[in-house]
């Protein structure tokens, strides 16, 4: 995995000295973070930590209080609407599909608003995204409403990928998934990110996708965020990093780590 | 620091849109450039008459520089027809290997009924769901007197706080908004009756008109329609989320009836309320009645208030506060009902809230009909 991102070298998306806060409370404090093109990243933390406010940012739909998020070295609050839509992908973590439109016309809503392609092969692109997904063609027509936990994170990434994102953000990707699931998301992540070199940003607090998937992981400690691949932050003296690192069930994961690496 | 502007010119400048070209000749063609989504069309144009040929053709892809999903989906589409596909860089063949590897099967086509099936199956339905709306107001209507009658006579089982709180916000939040409508409906008959009667020089009627429609009929009228508007869809809504984030089973769990808790302090503020809002709209509507006396009939506010016990009576008075707090109770009840009809999603609070308001001032103004015939009848 590392040697892949070193292979690969170059920053793809940069926050720079990001501050985000509410009211008196301040959530970044001048926090800095290099997203690598093609790595797996995940952004862990606490409850509380900020992690899905700095999705926000990243993605631009939160302007932060400070400093500014570099995408390819353009800041991505200047970004055209329909460019942005081709290069950042997000799955929401209850999904965000749209209850009034099939799992179909969701994932080619993208397609219908930023390409010209004739509405038949939309129709065998969505279904090969649906493939893609892990999903059966018949899962479609159906609509989001009738689609257990798992498939709807499913059906969502299936829209996340609708245009071939360059970075592909994940929020809580296998929260609320039952272990089979959650091991078939992270399956899929992987795969995603070997065959189609997608860069992909998880925030999550699933130890098992942290160990498994990431390359890097980047914790929110303190406001700030420390990146480094697992086995340097298992050596962390920071408190909490420590913490989260040698809890149970870090140990647990662990071992699904030398697992999914033996193999 | 200069630069940035330059910088940002040239980055919005330099990626070009992609392009795909199509070289070779015969059996042997290639393919350079991007097949991206965006090329696709072009590809397949491009494509297109060569694909209709013979077996045994290779299509050399080396010179790709991007291909993204869509793209190798259109090889993979080549691939089944016979295309042999050649010079396959590294990073092409994992998401070549992926794509083809799925198994697709097109999407399942939704079955289209004829539009006159689709009136029959709505009419039906529409029926259906009609009998059964009446049936589970009717059910709903006895649960809530029962609950209602049961917490009166156990005055321990009655949540005072949650009733005043309901006050509150049926009531006195309301108090601005509904005196407001009040002055503007006698404003509004006051000017249609000095117009109507002015030919017949019985323009000084107007007072009759303004007072006694307002006292009767509009002031109640208005009231419930915004309380219906206002209170009953904040029911349907608030009872709606509860249900949709599980709190509604959560008090079951518990063993507290969610009739009692929820639906019982709904309905007795409401029929606390209104009478005394319908009240206040009677005040409101009578003074907006004064005002337009002085304004179009030159009848001063004195003069006004000596006619006023000569042109109405208790009676008018009564027949209106009367109502009210029966259309409360059902405006009441029909919010609760909806709200409790929510199923899980987020949509289904939208829905049932509609309905909600719907029902209930169609039904006030059923109600409304039915009374004005029994007040006639028994002569009040």
């Amino acid at each position: 995995m590392t040697t892949r991102v070193t292979a690969q070298a170059g920053t793809i998306l940069a926050a720079r000295g990001i501050v985000n806060r509410f009211g008196k409370q301040v959530v970044h404090d001048k926090l800095s973070l290099e997203i690598v093109r093609g790595e797996i990243i995940g952004i862990a933390g606490g409850s509380g930590s900020g992690k899905s406010v700095l999705l926000k940012t990243l993605v631009g739909l939160r302007e932060p209080d400070a400093g500014d998020v570099l995408l390819n070295g353009k800041p991505v609050l200047s970004i055209g609407a329909a460019e942005k839509a081709a290069l950042f992908g997000v799955l929401f973590q209850q999904g965000a599909l749209f209850s009034s439109l099939s799992v179909a016309q969701n994932i080619m809503l993208p397609m219908r608003e930023h390409t010209a392609l004739p509405a038949k092969e939309q129709e065998q692109i969505a279904a090969m995204k649906l493939a893609l997904a892990g999903l059966q063609a018949d899962t479609g027509i159906k609509f989001p409403a009738a689609l257990s936990g798992g498939m709807v994170k499913r059906a969502a990434f299936a829209r996340a990928l609708a245009l071939d994102p360059k970075i592909l953000f994940l929020d809580e990707p296998t929260s609320d998934l039952d272990p089979i699931a959650a091991g078939g998301i992270d399956a899929l992540i992987r795969q995603l990110n070997d065959s189609l070199g997608i860069t992909v940003v998880i925030v999550t607090h699933d130890l098992t996708t942290l160990f498994t998937v990431c390359g890097r992981i980047a914790v929110l400690v303190d406001r700030k965020v420390t990146v480094d691949t697992a086995e340097k932050l298992m050596k962390s003296d920071h408190p909490w990093i420590h913490e989260f690192f040698h809890g149970p069930r870090a140990e647990g994961a662990m071992k699904a780590r030398k697992i999914s690496h033996g193999k | 620091m200069t630069s940035v502007p330059a910088n940002k010119q040239q980055a919005s400048a330099d990626p070009s849109p992609p392009t795909v070209a199509v070289s070779g000749e015969g059996d042997r063609l290639a393919l350079a450039g991007a097949l991206e989504i965006v090329t696709l069309d072009a590809a397949r144009g491009a494509l297109k008459k060569w694909s209709k040929q013979g077996p045994s053709r290779a299509l050399d892809i080396a010179g790709l520089d991007s291909l993204d999903t869509p793209g190798a989906l259109f090889l993979c589409g080549l691939k089944d027809k016979g295309v042999k596909l050649t010079g396959i860089r590294a990073e092409h063949r994992a998401l070549l290997d992926l794509i083809c590897g799925l198994d697709l099967k097109p999407l399942p086509k939704v079955e289209s009924v004829p539009r006159w099936r689709q009136f029959v199956i709505q009419l039906g339905k529409g029926a259906h769901d009609a009998r059964h709306d009446a049936l589970d107001l009717i059910t709903f209507v006895g649960r809530a007197a029962n609950w209602t009658v049961c917490s009166l006579l156990h005055p321990y089982c009655l949540r005072p706080a949650s009733i005043s709180r309901h006050i509150a916000e049926t009531g006195i939040q309301a108090l601005p908004i509904i005196g407001l409508m009040a002055i503007m409906i006698a404003i509004v008959i006051g000017y249609q009756g000095v117009a109507q009667l002015r030919p017949y020089g019985g323009e000084d009627l107007t007072i009759n008109l303004v007072a006694v429609s307002v006292l009767r009929e509009m002031a109640v009228l208005i009231t419930s329609i915004m309380v219906a508007g206002r209170s009953g869809s904040a029911f349907t809504a608030e009872i709606g989320v509860m249900q949709t984030r599980e709190e509604v089973d959560a008090l079951k769990v518990m063993g507290i009836e969610p009739m009692q808790v929820l639906v019982v302090p709904r309905v007795i503020a409401l029929v606390i309320t209104l009478p005394l809002l319908t009240f206040f709209a009677d005040m409101m509507g009578l003074i907006g009645g004064a005002a337009i006396a002085q304004a179009l009939l030159d009848v001063s506010p004195t003069q006004y208030l000596t006619r006023l016990p000569q042109v109405v009576d208790g009676s008018d008075l009564f027949v209106g506060l009367f109502k009210a707090p029966v259309f409360a109770f059902f405006i009441a009840i029909i919010g609760c009902m909806h709200g409790l009809r929510v199923t899980g999603s987020a949509e289904s609070v939208g829905k049932e809230t509609t309905r909600a308001v719907v029902k209930s001032i169609f039904l006030v103004l059923v109600l409304d009909a039915f009374f004005s015939i029994l007040f006639e009848k028994l002569g009040v």
